[in-house]
């Protein structure tokens, strides 16, 4: 089986005023299998982000090449991409980013694209996420555990192959952290890939692999334990 | 293109914006289209509509109060120019019962009149029969207020020249009722103008013998400056008893709807008309007044024009302002739902539609609140036809029909702003 994601010496620089250049990613290679959860880390301005979005085709890189459930991202359209982002990926984070004027079901249907059955889905998602007895409710009135387990469950509604997770767990407490990373595992699990951004190390009992970035350069990092 | 216009030299990212502006406009029919697909039964678009209208009434429901302030400029917008069309109107009436005392239009005079001497002396040497004013009154096509019929002649009366002037009782057109534009003279009495007054030495209650008639005088007029000032004015069928012209009359003036036009040459189309039903006469029309009227009018229409586009213009860019404020303070909402795959049409959609339904809601709105506003204070500008002012109900599909449509352009650069926001920066602004 071909894999989920494949990035092939991508780079990507930031041209800046009076020509200077800011280097996001440098000939970064990467194979990304189904079911494989990956964490990515690497200090501030490494190029997290800057991978995330180029997998995400939301930012074509300098050079290289991505494909991405077997799409060559950078001989998609604007909205072709657009599509494909609604078809295959999934995104979560760090700001949970939900609507503030629609309640916890109506904001994970959200995901689920033009799909006929997003309310039956998002019910099963609701309950299996701990959301139930707060479904009908708006932002402003979860916890910031709840919100992102609603950005969870608004990622995973459309069943994408690839969920993109950029420090999901940055503003939750050890107990909410862990719930985001199980329920991320066990999308491994069943078939899903994932590319996590995260500093801490609570994540490496339930990644798959371990990859660095520093200065744009990616590098693979045993996994210990 | 105007907008396109205002676009050149935003950003670096202007071409993709402006082709945007333009691809927006089509947009909106497209949405036009699509809201009327709400009930469609392809099921995926149907969900993709519902979830579009679903976000713009749930935010308009929680940023009460941006939604309120863009809802009350449209509302005063459309208020104001329902009160202008409406009180336009007024001030059409108005202006016309106010001038109406100004004079006559139209002097229709017995066709052999020899104009030089009518120029000098001020009356036609010719007469007609009297019968003419009741012809005249009963055509078709000619469209009038007042006809008075007249007979008038120099006299003398003990030595003095005067104009001896008699004046039939005034004709409205069948079905109007209207109050009389100039004074009634009863039988047997005279108004006298105030030189010839002064020329005979005579005052209210005096006795003037006009050759064989005895009449009293019922009223010595106030000095005037014009030519009023050596009339003696009496009813017609005394004046024609004294001259010896019975059943004779020398002019009918008249109030022509159609000199108030905007026509090249209503005189030419009068003289037509009058040539079958009256071959006996021939008008004479006072352009000076005619034209101060057509003229004052359109002077009136314009300057109401012109309010309304300034109201329209004003209250666009209002709601284009609000928008743009809007769509800023909705950044990461847009910048998720484009992460999250959904495309143009939809961002732009949410922009547009919100403006098509807060001006629907305002042309709703301002248009009972002008019509309230029009009715409560139309009759103290416009006293003299207060009764006239009426609501105007055809005004309502208009509001309903532009009034979003204005909304809907007016947001075309903060729905381009909303398509062509950058989606990578709402992973980024963290
Ligand atoms: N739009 C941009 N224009 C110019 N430089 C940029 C832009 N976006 C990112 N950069 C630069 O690219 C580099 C990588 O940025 P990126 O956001 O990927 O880092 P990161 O690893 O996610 O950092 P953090 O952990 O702080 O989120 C940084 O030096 C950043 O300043
Ligand atoms: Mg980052």
């Amino acid at each position: 089986m071909p894999p989920t994601i494949l990035l092939t010496n991508v780079s990507k620089h930031y041209l800046m005023p009076r020509g200077r250049r800011v280097v996001g990613l440098d000939k970064v290679s990467l194979s990304v299998e189904a079911g494989q959860f990956v964490l990515v880390e690497g200090p501030s301005g490494s190029g997290k982000t800057t991978l995330l979005l180029t997998v995400g085709g939301m930012q074509r890189p300098s050079s290289g090449q991505v494909t991405v459930a077997g799409y060559d991202l950078i001989a998609l359209s604007h909205s072709k991409r657009a599509k494909f982002r609604a078809e295959h990926l999934g995104f979560v984070f760090q700001m949970f980013h939900l609507v503030p004027y629609l309640n916890v079901l109506e904001n994970i249907c959200l995901g689920a694209g033009r799909k006929s059955d997003a309310k039956a889905q998002a019910r099963v998602l609701v309950d299996r996420l701990g959301l139930a007895d707060r479904w009908q409710h708006k932002p402003s009135r979860l916890s910031v555990g709840e919100c992102q387990r609603t950005a969870l469950a608004r990622a995973l509604i459309a069943r994408p192959e690839v969920i993109l997770a950029d420090e999901p767990t940055g503003n939750l407490d050890p107990e909410n952290t862990n719930r985001v990373l199980e329920v991320l595992a066990s999308y491994c699990d069943e078939g899903g890939s994932v590319l996590l951004v995260t500093h801490g190390q609570e994540a490496y009992g339930h990644v798959d692999r371990r990859l660095r970035l520093e200065n744009g350069r990616l590098t693979e990092l045993k996994l210990e334990g | 293109m105007g907008i396109r216009l205002l676009l050149i030299g935003l950003s670096t990212e202007r071409i993709v914006f402006r082709r945007t502006v333009c691809k927006l406009s089509l947009n909106y029919l497209g949405f036009c289209q699509m809201t009327t697909q709400i009930f469609n039964t392809d099921k995926a678009l149907g969900f993709a509509m519902r979830t579009t209208v679903l976000l713009i009434w749930k935010e308009l429901l929680h940023r009460k109060g941006s939604f309120f302030l863009a809802a009350s400029v449209l509302t005063a917008a459309v208020a104001l120019c329902v009160v202008v069309t409406i009180t336009e109107d007024a001030n059409q009436r108005e202006t016309r019962r106010v001038t109406r005392d100004i004079g006559f239009n139209l002097r229709i005079i017995p066709r052999g009149t020899d104009m030089e001497e009518f120029y000098l002396s001020n009356y036609s040497d010719q007469t007609m029969p009297e019968s003419s004013l009741d012809k005249l009154a009963r055509m078709k096509n000619f469209s009038y207020n007042h006809l008075v019929a007249s007979l008038q002649k120099r006299f003398l009366i003990e030595g003095h020249r005067v104009l001896l002037m008699g004046i039939s009782g005034e004709q409205a057109p069948p079905g109007k009722k209207k109050p009389p534009m100039i004074f009634s003279v009863e039988p047997g009495t005279l108004h006298v103008g105030f030189e010839a007054a002064r020329l005979l030495g005579v005052k209210k209650g005096d006795a003037i013998a006009l050759g064989e008639k005895t009449m009293r005088v019922a009223r010595a007029m106030p000095e005037m400056g014009t030519v009023d000032d050596i009339r003696v004015i009496g009813l017609l069928s005394d004046v024609q008893e004294v001259l010896g012209l019975k059943g004779q009359i020398n002019e009918i003036k008249a109030i022509d709807c159609l000199c108030m036009t905007a026509d090249k040459n209503p005189q030419g189309i009068l003289q037509e008309q009058l040539q079958q039903t009256l071959p006996e006469a021939r008008v004479v029309m006072q352009s000076s007044i005619a034209e101060a009227r057509a003229r004052q009018r359109q002077t009136s229409e314009k300057y109401a024009a012109f309010v309304l586009a300034a109201v329209l213009l004003v209250g666009a860019v209002w709601i284009g302002a609000l928008a743009v404020v809007n769509v800023r303070q909705r950044f990461g909402e847009i910048g998720l739902l484009r992460s999250l795959g959904y495309g143009s049409q939809m961002i732009g959609s949410l922009v547009l539609g919100r403006a098509v339904l807060i001006g629907l809601i305002s042309a709703l709105l301002g248009y009972f609140l002008g019509t309230w506003l029009a009715l409560a204070w139309g009759p103290e500008i416009f006293p003299v036809t207060a009764k006239a002012i009426r609501a105007m109900p055809s005004l309502l599909p208009w509001a309903l029909f532009v009034t979003p449509l204005l909304a809907a352009v007016a947001s075309l650069i903060p729905a381009a702003m909303a398509v062509t926001q950058d989606p990578a920066e709402v992973l980024r602004n963290q």
